[in-house]
């Protein structure tokens, strides 16, 4: 989060922030204040260079000396430490907005339904300083508690316990594949968990969804140490050379509900709206349950394997009413 | 000497947002646009005494924006005995409404679930919310203790609409945008006053007053196909706190209440995935009764029929609706409508 560009109310938050802060603090060295705020140091460098050179009109509107903050300059170049000598207007840490405040709220919500939360009596007086502390009610935002899943505890153990899991996975094609995995670390997007590990069948990171597995134990076997070697990879969707292209015809409008498979436009919108995209997919499988379930709102157009292996899909379903199997 | 007669040097603008905030707080009595204009650090370079400060003013007004956008109580006062004039209503930042309140303070492991928390929001606006609520909680200078190692949980809320939703609630301002509703082929108007926006069952609705049928609708987030955006001049009164938490009460209610009743082929995609979320009448238990090979049957609750429909035709020929029977004929409709639009040219044989 440190080296993403901010906004100049960021700036101004880690201003207003930094004041008190560095108050409480006489005499930080700015690695320091960069490792608590978890920023570079010339951030903090340049904050304090602002901070000190700043303050209010004062009587005689000129920004006279008395009118500014000031710091003790000679431990500040030489030594790179900060010591405020004189303090204008602000002594105390700022209020959070209704905004924040909801943020931080929601967060919580969502980590309280997780198993490891379950002090629900600390996370509600949490919320109640965070209302308290915010200038003005919270945002209206709510997320509903989740379903823990079993799965969780059993790979927090192995990987607490250093050893492999093993699981029945179903993948996308609809096969059962028996897997022995050092796991590395769960994660969820949504409601949907997943376990990112080292998959010994394919000597790679993989990520795992928690609700494909089966049979998941944690085995006797040590994993390896991958602490030192094994990047996890920051995106879920790995492009790979055996990865098609197939074009899919769409009102402009449905653009977003295929927003996850990253269309690339192929095409201008025609006069009725309807337009052409690329997307690429692993394999159709996947696919034909993603366009099924836009009820014909999104067609594939190309190739015509793909076109084939979605109406087949969709004529299955159908035949499931007429008696067929 | 002409204020014009030297380029001003530049300030950036958090030192020009910084000095007003110091400014406003510092004063009791408030300060008068022309004053701020005049005198503060970041204006006063520009400031044209007796000139057209049109543009110099848009950027004060913006600025207001942005300060209370970061939660900082910026009052305007408008004089006894002039009420009407905006000429001389005086602006101030009261440090008592500024100032953390002093009993709000965070212990070690505290502050490690609250870093947890902003870690939730990946991406978007709640994240850099929940960033700046750091720093400000950083600032109490409490060391928060280490959190629990490969764990990261995060809520995705990329959808578009919504940042332009929050900051509408906040400012109680009645929006517009393209609705896409679920069965339906094209996009609608709507235009509503928003009240909560909440994260139910894996998806963001949005709980709104619906102003053409003055109803409580609730809408998807991922359905809002295009801009949102602020119909001029419309606010309204903002509802009593509490709308969120309404909002999954009645969501939850309605889970509650719908139920279908399906069957799904053994072993496949649509029993893994289903079968988490029945609602236990056939649980674990009752798989191991029934014969090897025989559908299993399940139970799903829903909140809406149509987005369970859709749901249901992407399995395909691994799902058959029992109940009830309009989710079947919505599920048998979706998928003729993509055998259709999937059909062969003329002439040629499906399975070539």
């Amino acid at each position: 989060m440190a080296e993403q560009p901010t906004r100049a109310t960021d700036r101004l938050a880690f201003l207003l922030s930094l004041v008190p802060f560095l108050m409480e603090h006489d005499g930080i060295s700015v690695a320091d204040v960069a490792a608590h705020f978890d920023v570079p140091a010339d951030r903090v460098r340049e904050a304090v260079n602002l901070i000190a050179m700043s303050g209010i009109p004062g009587e005689t509107q000129q920004y006279l000396h008395g009118d500014l903050f000031d710091i003790n300059w000679d431990e500040f170049v030489a030594n790179d430490r900060v010591v405020l000598t004189n303090l204008v207007a602000i002594d105390d840490s700022p209020r959070f907005s209704a905004r924040e405040a909801a943020a931080l709220i929601a967060g919580l919500q969502y980590l309280s339904s997780l198993p490891e939360n379950a002090d629900r009596g600390a996370i509600a007086s949490l919320m109640a300083k965070l209302t308290r502390g915010a200038s003005a009610a919270p945002s209206q935002l709510a997320v509903a508690p989740t379903d823990s899943h079993d799965a969780i505890g059993t790979i927090q153990a192995a990987v607490r316990a250093g050893v492999q899991v093993e699981f029945n996975y179903l993948d996308a094609q609809g096969g059962h594949v028996l897997r022995h995995v050092d796991p590395l670390r769960i994660e969820s997007v949504d409601q949907n968990w997943y376990l990112r590990g080292w998959c010994h069948l394919r000597q790679a990171v993989r990520t795992f969804r928690l609700d494909r597995m089966s049979d998941l134990t944690a085995t006797s076997t040590p994993a390896a140490d991958h602490d030192e070697d094994v990047v996890v990879p920051s995106s879920f969707f790995q492009a790979s050379e055996h990865d098609q292209w197939v074009e899919l015809d769409l009102p402009e409008s449905a653009l977003p509900l295929i927003a996850d498979y990253m269309p690339e436009r192929a095409g201008t919108p025609d006069a009725a709206g309807r337009m052409r995209v690329s997307v690429r997919v692993a394999h159709v499988h996947g696919l034909k349950r993603l366009i099924t379930s836009l009820g014909g709102l999104v067609t594939v157009a190309q190739p015509a394997e793909a076109r084939r292996v979605v109406h087949d899909w969709a004529t299955a379903g159908i035949r499931r009413y007429q008696g067929g199997v | 000497m002409p204020p014009t007669s030297q380029p001003p040097q530049r300030i950036s603008v958090e030192e020009r947002l910084f000095s007003l905030v110091l400014a406003l707080i510092a004063t009791e009595s408030g300060l008068t646009k022309a004053e701020i204009l005049e005198t503060v650090q970041g204006y006063r370079q520009r400031y044209q005494r007796g000139g057209d400060n049109a543009s110099l003013e848009r950027q004060f007004e913006r600025d207001k924006d942005d300060i209370r956008e970061l939660g900082i109580p910026l009052e305007t006062i408008e004089p006894l005995d002039e009420s009407g004039s905006n000429h001389n209503l005086r602006y101030r930042i009261p440090k008592g409404l500024y100032d953390l309140p002093s009993d709000v303070s965070f212990t070690s492991d505290e502050l490690m679930l609250l870093k947890l928390a902003a870690a939730v929001w990946r991406e978007g606006s709640l994240s850099s919310d929940s960033q700046r609520a750091l720093t400000k909680l950083n600032s109490l200078g409490v060391d928060s203790t280490d959190p629990v190692l490969g764990y990261a949980p995060h809520l995705r809320a990329r959808d578009a609409a919504f940042e332009p939703l929050s900051k509408a609630m906040d400012r109680s301002q009645v929006v517009t945008f393209p609705y896409l509703k679920p069965g339906e082929p094209a996009p609608r108007r709507r235009t509503v006053a928003p009240l909560a926006v909440v994260l139910h069952e894996g998806r963001w609705h949005l709980h709104a007053a619906d102003q053409e049928s003055g109803q409580r609708r609730t809408f998807l987030l991922s359905r809002i196909v295009g801009p949102v955006t602020p119909v001029p001049g419309k606010t309204f009164t903002p509802e009593p706190d509490g709308q969120a938490h309404h909002a999954l009460e009645a969501l939850d209610r309605l889970w509650e209440a719908n139920t279908a009743r399906v069957r799904v082929v053994p072993e496949s995609e649509a029993e893994l995935l289903l079968r988490k979320r029945t609602a236990g009448e056939a649980g674990p238990a009752g798989r191991a009764e029934e014969p090897a090979g025989t559908d299993q049957a399940l139970i799903l609750h829903f909140t809406d029929i149509d987005i369970l429909a859709d749901e249901l035709a992407g399995f395909g020929p691994e799902v058959l609706v029992l109940d009830p029977p309009r989710l079947q004929e919505a599920v048998m409709e979706r998928l003729r409508r993509v055998a259709e639009a999937h059909a062969a040219p003329d002439g040629e044989d499906t399975h070539g």
